[in-house]
């Protein structure tokens, strides 16, 4: 495929419904095992309001469990309460405790190019599809490739 | 004035880096690395010059980097969910801690200004020591634990409140308007980010010139309406924590701030330290840091008690919050800068700070472990 015009693409020409029924969603209130247990087989997990939700509060990636099970280590300047939050100390014990809250997302109704250079400026591998504040799907790269390379 | 600055950031890394591992803060290494710069030592021995206008600006936009990090890291969303034992125990944490710097100037004869500014010195925690201890301790997720890393994150914001309400300029009802503009347009700001934080521009990388700005911006704003430039970081930090990029502003600001700015404030706080004025030093030092300590003992203490924790939790709740760090630093420093000290005195109550600094941080894991090893025994 041409890159101009897969850049050109919008999101909703490429969610397909089954991809949106594999979308990695854990609650707030889920304990860490239950979000550790997701990790194990995917990079990340997107948390929402309560059980059978989709109205999105945050994501949980595969580098903030590096951190949690990582030995702890405090930062020059400690500052807040995050620094606290360990796996190893008892004081990370939901999703919403690890969670962060602030997203950067994309709409149905974006481009393909737009959405990349939002993740490229953001460093970020993944972005979360929201409409009316619930997740309607996501952007990765590996899925974006598939497009790319026409396996989807 | 290069040379200086290059040998100082080498020194404050190597100082914090040896502090680290023995297991106290950097910050303590960097103001030791500002000491061997400063006149007495590397001035006196290869007539190095740290002191000057440059390294004074440098240190002022380290201070506000500073503290827009603490607001960016505390955060908007984090400050809702503090919850009632965490608001109760900070209120009486902050208004007797005050109060303890309070009478410690009242009764060494300084005048009300000059006692409050000593107050604000005292109200503000630096939590970092204590949460290494309860780590080592295995203790973190005590009540105790909760406790102090719930009250550390409103101290901090009650800290810059009670310094802009005590320490503005104007007349009571002046000041009281002035902050309750900057409130409003921050109120405002806010409001209006709720609406186009989502927005896409396609500036690259533009949220994160827009941080430094900003910090930069709130500052000159509070320090127009006579408040304390401090304040106005702090409080952009927090508006900042809102944007969806707030991670990477962290990551940001802290690869700048950490490695340069910062660093050099606590260098030229180091640095400022006058040997002299250690022979002045003795009746406020014997009163400044005792008051420092008991006040927060016995202020957190009453907090966490009036909140159901046992005597011995309540105490450890006080002693857990006893240090102070980058914070009544940045605040004693500020006064410095309004000019609310004298020359002489101005000498004295930073190696006073610089002193409670030290001790605070070197007792309080000392403490700490004594009274939970007291609480095993009697278990």
């Amino acid at each position: 495929m041409d890159l101009k015009e897969f850049h050109e693409k919008k999101i909703e020409d490429i969610i397909d419904e089954k991809h949106v029924w594999d979308l990695p969603l854990i609650d707030k209130n889920a304990s860490i095992e239950e979000v550790l247990s997701v990790l194990t087989a995917r990079d990340h997990v997107w948390v929402v309001e309560e059980k059978g939700s989709r109205k999105l509060c945050g994501v949980i990636t595969e580098s903030d469990v590096l951190h949690l099970i990582a030995p702890p280590r405090l930062p020059k300047y400690v500052f807040g309460r995050k620094y606290g939050i360990s796996l190893q100390h008892g004081t990370a014990r939901k999703a919403e405790d690890i969670m962060h809250r602030q997203l950067i997302k994309c709409t149905l109704n974006d481009k393909i190019g737009d959405v990349l250079r939002r993740m490229v400026n953001a460093g970020l591998r993944r972005l979360p599809v929201v409409e009316n504040d619930e997740i309607v799907g996501e952007v990765t790269v590996h899925y974006l490739l598939q497009i790319l390379l026409g396996k989807r | 004035m290069l040379l200086e600055i290059g040998i100082a950031l080498i020194l404050a890394k190597l100082a914090g880096h040896a502090m680290e591992k023995i297991k106290q803060p950097a910050v303590i290494g960097e103001i030791l690395a500002g000491i061997i710069m400063g006149p007495f030592i590397f001035g006196e021995l290869f007539g190095l010059e740290y002191l000057s206008d440059v390294t004074e600006g440098l240190a002022s936009i380290g201070i506000i980097f500073l503290l827009f990090i603490s607001g960016l890291e505390i955060g908007i969303d984090e400050l809702k969910s503090v919850g009632k034992n965490g608001f109760i125990t900070s209120m009486f944490d902050v208004s007797i801690a005050f109060l303890f710097g309070y009478l410690a100037g009242v009764l060494l004869g300084y005048d009300l200004r000059v006692s409050i500014a000593i107050g604000n010195i005292l109200v503000a925690t630096s939590v970092g020591i204590t949460v290494r201890t309860l780590m080592e301790m295995h203790a973190l997720h005590t009540k105790v634990g909760e406790l102090i890393l719930t009250v550390a994150v409103l101290d901090d914001v009650l800290g810059i409140i009670v310094l802009s309400i005590t320490l503005g300029h104007g007349a009571p009802l002046l000041l009281f308007t002035k902050i309750a503009i900057f409130f409003i347009i921050i109120l405002l700001i806010l409001m209006v980010i709720e609406k186009v934080k989502d927005i896409k521009l396609h500036i690259p990388r533009f949220i994160l010139t827009a941080s430094i700005a900003f910090s930069l911006i709130f500052a000159a704003f509070a320090k127009s309406l006579g408040l304390a430039a401090i304040t106005g970081s702090f409080f952009a930090g927090l508006i900042f924590s809102k944007f969806p990029q707030r991670r990477k502003m962290i990551e940001f600001m802290r690869q700048v701030g950490e490695n340069f700015f910062i660093p050099l404030f606590f260098v030229w706080v180091g640095a400022s330290f006058d040997f002299n004025a250690l022979e002045e030093i003795g009746n406020l030092v014997l009163l400044f840091i005792p008051m420092a300590l008991i006040g927060k003992i016995i202020g957190c203490s009453m907090g966490a008690k009036v909140c159901g924790l046992k005597a011995r939790d309540a105490l450890a709740v006080g002693i857990g919050m006893m240090p102070r760090m980058e914070v009544a630093l940045v605040v004693v420093t500020t006064e410095i800068t309004m000019g609310i000290f004298s020359e002489d005195l101005a000498h004295q109550v930073l190696a006073s700070t610089i002193l409670l600094v030290i001790i605070s941080s070197f007792i309080t894991p000392i403490l700490l472990k004594a009274v939970y090893k007291g609480k095993e025994e009697t278990k």
